[in-house]
C-alpha cells in the first residue's frame, strides 16, 4: 500500500473536497458563484497601501496591510465570492507628518467600519412609515433617477436655496467638491455639525491670531505646560500627533525635567497625566489663565505689551488685568492666592512654556472669551509661532469654515425641500431643545449617503451607501498636528465589497446629469480626477489677516437651571473609545475599558465619593440625572476625579439606532443638554447644564468593568 | 547568537490612551466576547492599562501602567502546566502550544500579573468581520489558554528574513502591534541580550524596576517610573 505522505494526503483532499463541492452544486440553495480574481496577489504575502483615516478631522495617513482572502461581495447585481486584496491591519504611515507611524486606539479599530456586518451593501428606498427603518433594495439607476428629477425640479422652479446639506466638518477635496456642487447649483453652502465642535477655539485663533485654525502644539520642545481642560491626549485636536509629541516631552529632551499642570472641573484622560492637577468650577478655567497673566505683569516678568494683539483682544490687559488679582481668582475658582503666584512664576520662568485650552473648557456661554485668555497668556510669554509654543500648520483656508451652523437650517422657518446628508447625526447629537427630528420630519425628500443606519439617515428616502474609506480615494489637509504641511492622498487599498458608490463620483454624476447644466460645469469627471488635480481652495496667507477688532470683555459663565432645584454642574465628555457616538458601532471599541473606569459596553455617570454617600449611591446603582430639559438613567461610577458638585458622564452610549452593537445600550447624555451657546460663534455650550440626581435603583448588571488586574497593588512591591 | 526578547514601559511617556490595546486585538485575533460575556470578566485584552488613584478631590492623581505578559526567565505559569503547553521557548518567551493546552487553567491561577484569558467558548466573528483577521495568528479554540506572545508572528518573520540574508535583526526594526502604535513611544521591544539595544539601555534606567519583582519570577519587563518635577530641576 502506498504511504499516506504528505504529497498523498494533498491530492485524496483535493479530489474528494472537488467532488464534495461538485456534489453541493446540484442543490441550487448552496451555489455559490465565484468571480474570477480582480487582482493578482501571493498568497500569505503582504503589500502594504496607503489610505486615511476617516474618523475623525486629524487627518492620520495610515498604511493597510493587504493580503489575499475570500470575500463575499457583490459583483453586477450578483453575491458571489472574489479572491481579493483584503486589509488586515491598520498601522500609522512612518511618511505622514500628522501620525509619524503611529495610530490611535481608534484608527486602529478603522478597519471594522469596513467589515461591518450591519453596513450598507446597496441602496435603498424607504417603504414603511418614515424612521420605521423599513427600506427596500434598488438599483442605483432607479434611484439617481429619483434623486436627480427632484433636484431638476427645484432648481426648475427657482427653489434650490431649499436644498441643505449636512456633513461632518471635514476639510479636503471632498469638502470642496460638496462645497462647488452646492454653489453652483444655487444652494446655500453645507452645514458641518459634530457634537465636539471647534467652533469656538478657531474663532478665538482667528481674533488672537489671524488663524481660524485649530491649533498645534510643539510640545516636543516644550519645557513647561498648562492645560486648561484641553483632552489632546485623547479624543481632542489632533492625538496622535499631540501624544507623540508629548513623549519627546517627557524623555527626548536630555537634561529637562518637564512640568504639566491640568487645569479642569473633572480629570480627563489627559488630566491623568498631569505633575500637578488643578481643580476648579466649569467656566473659570480662564479666569486662571488671566490671574497667572496678572502676577507675570505686575511682577514686570513680561511687559503686557508682549502680547501684542493677543492682548488687545482682552479687555483691561494693557493695565495689567486689574479685576484678575489672586484673591479675585480665588473668590471664582477657589484655589489659593499663593498657589496662582507660585504657578505664575514657575509658567514664565521654565520656557518655552505653553498653555493650551480645547475641549470643555470651551463649551461655555463664556467659550470665546475663556480661549482669549489662554491666547494671550500664551502671547504674553511670547509662545506664539515660536518652538515649543503653540504653532499652526500651513494649510488651505477651511473650505468648510466658518460653516453654516445646524441652527440656520433648524430655526429658519421653512424646513428645507431636499436635504442630503453626509455622515452627520444631529438627530442623535442635538439637544432636545433644537427639535431637529421634528424638523427632519418635516423635510419632503431625505436623501442619506452615510454607510450605516443610524438615528438621522433612518429619516432618510434614499440611502445611497458610500465605499468604505479603504476602497476610496482618500485625502486630508490636516489643519493641526504637524510644524509643516502634511498633506496625504490616496487610491483605494481595495476593491469595494459591495454595491456602493463614491460619494464624491455621485455627486460629479449628478451634476452632468441634471437637466439644468451647472453653472460654470465642475471641472472634474471623477474624483480621482479632482484630488490628482490642484484645488481651488485658496492658500492660507503667509502673513495672517489682522482685521482690526474690539476687546472682548470677560463674561462669567452662565448655565442652565436655578442651583436650587438643580444642585450639580453636568459635564459630559468624549469618550476614549467612542468619541461623540459616531464609533459606537464597533465592537473593538465596545470592548475597550475605558481608561479611568475599565468600562466596556456602558455608559456611566461619575459621582464623587463623598457626594455618593450623602446620597446612598454605591457603585453600579442606576441613577437619574434629571435637567429641565431631559432626564437619563445610568449606573453611577464612584469617581475621585470629580468635584462633590458636578457629575460627568461620557458621550456615546444610548443609540436607538446605530447597528446591532451599539443599538438600545446605555444612555445619550446630550438628552439632557440645554440650548445654551456661546453667542458670538453659535457653538453649543455642552458644559453648560445644571441637573440633578437621585437613585433609582440597585445595579442592574449594565455597567460592565474590565476585571483584569495586578493581583497584588505593584507599588506596595518596592518602587511604582 | 540566541536572541533575549524584553520590554521597556516609560510610565513618563504612557498616556493611557490604550492605542496599544486595540492594536493587540487586531494583530493577534483576539475575540470580542459581547457584553454579556464581558460582564462574566470573560473580556480578553493580552494588554491593559491599569490606572492607580492616589489621594482625594481636589488633590488626586492617577498612575497608568500597562501591563502585559511579563515574559518571566522563572515563571510560574510554566511550572504548573501538566502538558507543558506552557513553556519557555528558545528566545526566552513564555510560549503558549494551544493544542497541548487541555484547559486546567493552572497557569492562569499562578500568574501573579493576572494576564492569561481563558476561551470559554470558541470564538466568534460575525460575518464579514473575520476578514479584519491576521492569517498569520492561529486562532484559539475554547477551552484553551491564550496570552501575549510578544507578536511572536513578527518575531519568526524577521528571523526568517535576517537568516536569508545571514544578518542579526536590526534593532528598532522589529516592534510588536502595541509598541508599533504607541503614539508616545512609551513601549520599547528588543533584545536584551544585545547590550547596545534601546531596550537594554533603557533597561539599565535607574528610574527602572519590575513588577512585583521581590516575587523571584524575572519579568523581562521593566518598567520606567515617571520623573517628578521640583523648581530647582527644571
Amino acid at each position: 500500500m502506498t504511504p499516506m505522505d504528505r504529497r498523498r494526503f494533498l491530492k485524496v483532499t483535493a479530489i474528494t473536497g472537488t467532488s464534495a463541492a461538485l456534489a453541493r452544486c446540484g442543490n441550487p440553495e448552496h451555489q455559490i458563484i465565484r468571480f474570477v480574481p480582480e487582482e493578482e496577489l501571493t498568497p500569505g504575502i503582504a503589500v502594504w497601501k496607503p489610505s486615511v483615516c476617516p474618523l475623525c478631522n486629524a487627518g492620520c495617513g495610515v498604511l493597510a496591510r493587504v493580503m489575499d482572502g475570500d470575500a463575499e461581495v457583490f459583483r453586477n447585481g450578483e453575491a458571489g465570492v472574489t479572491r481579493m486584496g483584503l486589509p488586515r491591519k491598520l498601522e500609522g504611515d512612518p511618511a505622514h507628518g500628522v501620525s509619524q507611524g503611529r495610530l490611535c486606539v481608534r484608527g486602529q479599530a478603522a478597519l471594522q467600519v469596513t467589515y461591518h456586518p450591519d453596513r450598507l451593501a446597496s441602496p435603498r428606498r424607504r417603504v414603511g412609515e418614515r424612521g420605521s427603518g423599513a427600506f427596500e433594495d434598488i438599483t442605483w439607476d432607479a434611484a439617481l433617477t429619483e434623486l436627480i428629477g427632484r433636484l431638476d425640479t427645484l432648481v426648475e422652479a427657482g427653489n434650490a436655496g431649499q436644498i441643505a446639506f449636512i456633513g461632518r466638518p471635514r476639510r479636503g477635496r471632498r469638502a470642496e467638491l460638496v462645497a462647488e456642487f452646492l454653489r453652483r447649483i444655487g444652494a446655500p453652502a453645507p452645514v458641518a455639525f459634530e457634537f465636539f465642535d471647534d467652533a469656538v477655539i478657531r474663532r478665538a485663533n482667528e481674533l488672537s491670531f489671524g488663524r481660524y485654525q485649530l491649533p498645534t502644539i510643539d510640545l516636543a520642545r516644550t519645557h513647561y505646560l498648562i492645560g486648561f481642560g484641553a483632552d489632546f491626549l485623547g479624543t481632542w485636536n489632533s492625538p496622535v500627533a499631540h501624544g507623540a509629541a508629548y513623549g519627546r516631552m517627557r524623555q527626548g529632551q536630555p537634561g529637562t525635567v518637564t512640568k504639566f499642570v491640568q487645569v479642569e472641573p473633572r480629570m480627563s484622560q489627559t488630566g491623568a497625566s498631569a505633575n500637578e492637577w488643578v481643580a476648579v468650577p466649569p467656566g473659570t478655567e480662564g479666569v486662571v489663565a488671566l490671574g497667572l497673566a496678572h502676577v507675570i505683569m505686575r511682577d514686570g516678568l513680561r511687559p503686557a505689551s508682549a502680547a501684542g494683539r493677543a492682548g488687545a483682544m482682552v479687555e483691561g490687559f494693557a493695565q495689567g488685568l486689574a479685576a484678575f488679582a489672586p484673591a479675585d481668582v480665588e473668590r471664582y475658582t477657589g484655589i489659593t492666592p499663593a498657589r496662582i503666584e507660585r504657578l505664575a512664576r514657575e509658567f514664565a520662568a521654565n520656557g518655552p512654556a505653553v498653555a493650551v485650552i480645547g475641549g470643555p473648557a470651551l463649551a461655555h456661554t463664556n467659550g470665546l472669551a475663556q480661549a482669549l485668555a489662554v491666547n494671550a497668556l500664551n502671547a504674553l510669554v511670547g509662545s506664539v509661532d515660536v518652538p515649543g509654543g503653540v504653532l499652526f500648520t500651513p494649510t488651505e483656508v477651511a473650505p468648510v469654515g466658518p460653516p453654516r451652523s445646524l441652527r440656520e437650517v433648524v430655526g429658519g422657518a421653512a424646513a428645507p425641500q431636499l436635504l442630503l446628508l453626509d455622515e452627520a447625526n444631529p438627530v442623535y447629537a442635538s439637544p432636545p431643545g433644537w427639535h431637529v427630528a421634528d424638523l427632519l420630519q418635516r423635510v419632503p425628500f431625505i436623501v442619506s449617503f452615510g454607510a450605516f443606519v443610524d438615528e438621522t439617515s433612518v429619516l432618510a428616502d434614499l440611502l445611497l451607501p458610500d465605499h468604505s474609506f479603504l476602497e476610496s480615494w482618500t485625502e486630508s489637509s490636516p489643519e493641526s498636528g504637524s510644524a509643516d504641511a502634511a498633506n496625504a492622498t490616496a487610491p483605494p487599498a481595495m476593491h469595494p465589497l459591495y454595491d456602493t458608490r463614491s460619494m464624491p463620483d455621485v455627486l460629479l454624476d449628478v451634476a452632468r446629469r441634471l437637466q439644468r447644466p451647472l453653472d460654470p460645469p465642475l471641472p472634474w469627471q471623477t474624483f480621482d480626477e479632482m484630488v490628482q488635480a490642484p484645488t481651488t481652495v485658496p492658500a492660507m496667507p503667509a502673513a495672517p489677516s489682522r482685521a482690526p477688532d474690539t476687546p472682548r470683555a470677560w463674561a462669567d459663565a452662565r448655565f442652565d437651571g436655578e442651583a436650587g432645584t438643580y444642585p450639580f454642574h453636568f459635564l459630559p465628555y468624549a469618550s476614549q473609545a467612542l468619541l461623540d457616538g459616531s464609533l459606537a458601532h464597533l465592537p473593538w471599541l465596545q470592548e475597550l475599558p475605558d481608561p479611568l473606569t475599565t468600562a466596556m459596553w456602558s455608559a456611566w455617570v461619575e459621582i464623587n465619593p463623598g457626594t455618593a454617600e450623602r446620597l446612598g449611591i454605591a457603585e453600579g446603582d442606576m441613577v437619574e440625572i434629571t435637567s429641565a430639559h431631559g432626564s437619563v438613567r445610568a449606573p453611577a461610577v464612584i469617581s475621585p476625579g470629580i468635584g462633590p458638585t458636578a457629575v460627568a458622564m461620557p458621550a456615546g452610549q444610548g443609540h436607538d439606532t446605530f447597528t446591532r452593537y451599539a443599538s438600545g445600550r446605555g444612555a445619550n447624555p446630550v438628552h439632557v443638554l440645554a440650548p445654551l451657546d456661546e453667542p458670538e460663534t453659535g457653538a453649543l455650550a455642552w458644559s453648560a447644564t445644571r441637573v440633578r440626581i437621585a437613585r433609582v435603583g440597585a445595579a442592574d448588571g449594565s455597567l460592565i468593568l474590565f476585571a483584569g488586574a495586578t493581583r497584588e497593588r505593584p507599588d506596595h512591591h518596592g518602587r511604582g | 547568537m540566541a536572541y533575549r526578547w524584553g520590554m521597556v514601559v516609560d510610565l513618563d511617556r504612557c498616556t493611557g490612551c490604550e492605542a496599544c490595546v486595540t492594536a493587540c486585538h487586531a494583530e493577534n485575533n483576539l475575540p470580542t466576547v459581547g457584553a454579556d460575556e464581558a460582564a462574566r470578566g470573560r473580556a480578553m485584552h493580552w494588554i491593559r492599562v491599569e490606572r492607580y488613584w492616589e489621594g482625594e478631590f481636589p488633590d488626586v492623581r492617577v498612575k497608568f501602567r500597562p501591563v502585559l505578559c511579563q515574559q518571566c526567565g522563572n515563571a510560574p505559569c510554566e511550572a504548573v502546566c501538566p502538558t507543558y503547553a506552557s513553556h519557555q521557548n528558545e528566545d526566552g518567551l513564555n510560549a503558549q502550544v494551544y493544542n497541548r493546552c487541555i484547559g486546567t487553567r493552572y497557569c492562569g491561577n499562578a500568574c501573579m500579573y493576572n494576564v492569561r484569558f481563558f476561551n470559554f467558548f470558541h470564538p466568534q466573528w460575525e460575518k464579514p468581520l473575520q476578514l479584519q483577521l491576521n492569517p498569520d495568528v492561529s486562532l484559539r479554540e475554547s477551552g484553551v489558554m491564550e496570552k501575549c506572545t510578544f507578536c511572536v508572528q513578527r518575531i519568526k518573520a524577521a528571523k526568517s528574513a535576517a537568516k536569508a540574508e545571514d544578518r542579526a535583526i536590526a534593532d528598532g526594526s522589529l516592534q510588536p502591534a502595541c509598541a508599533q502604535a504607541c503614539p508616545a513611544g512609551a513601549l520599547v521591544f528588543g533584545d536584551l541580550n544585545d547590550p547596545e539595544s534601546r531596550v537594554a539601555r533603557l533597561s539599565a534606567s535607574p528610574r527602572g524596576s519590575k513588577l512585583l519583582e521581590d516575587l523571584g519570577a524575572e519579568p523581562k519587563i521593566t518598567y520606567l517610573h515617571r520623573q517628578g518635577w521640583h523648581e530647582s530641576n527644571a
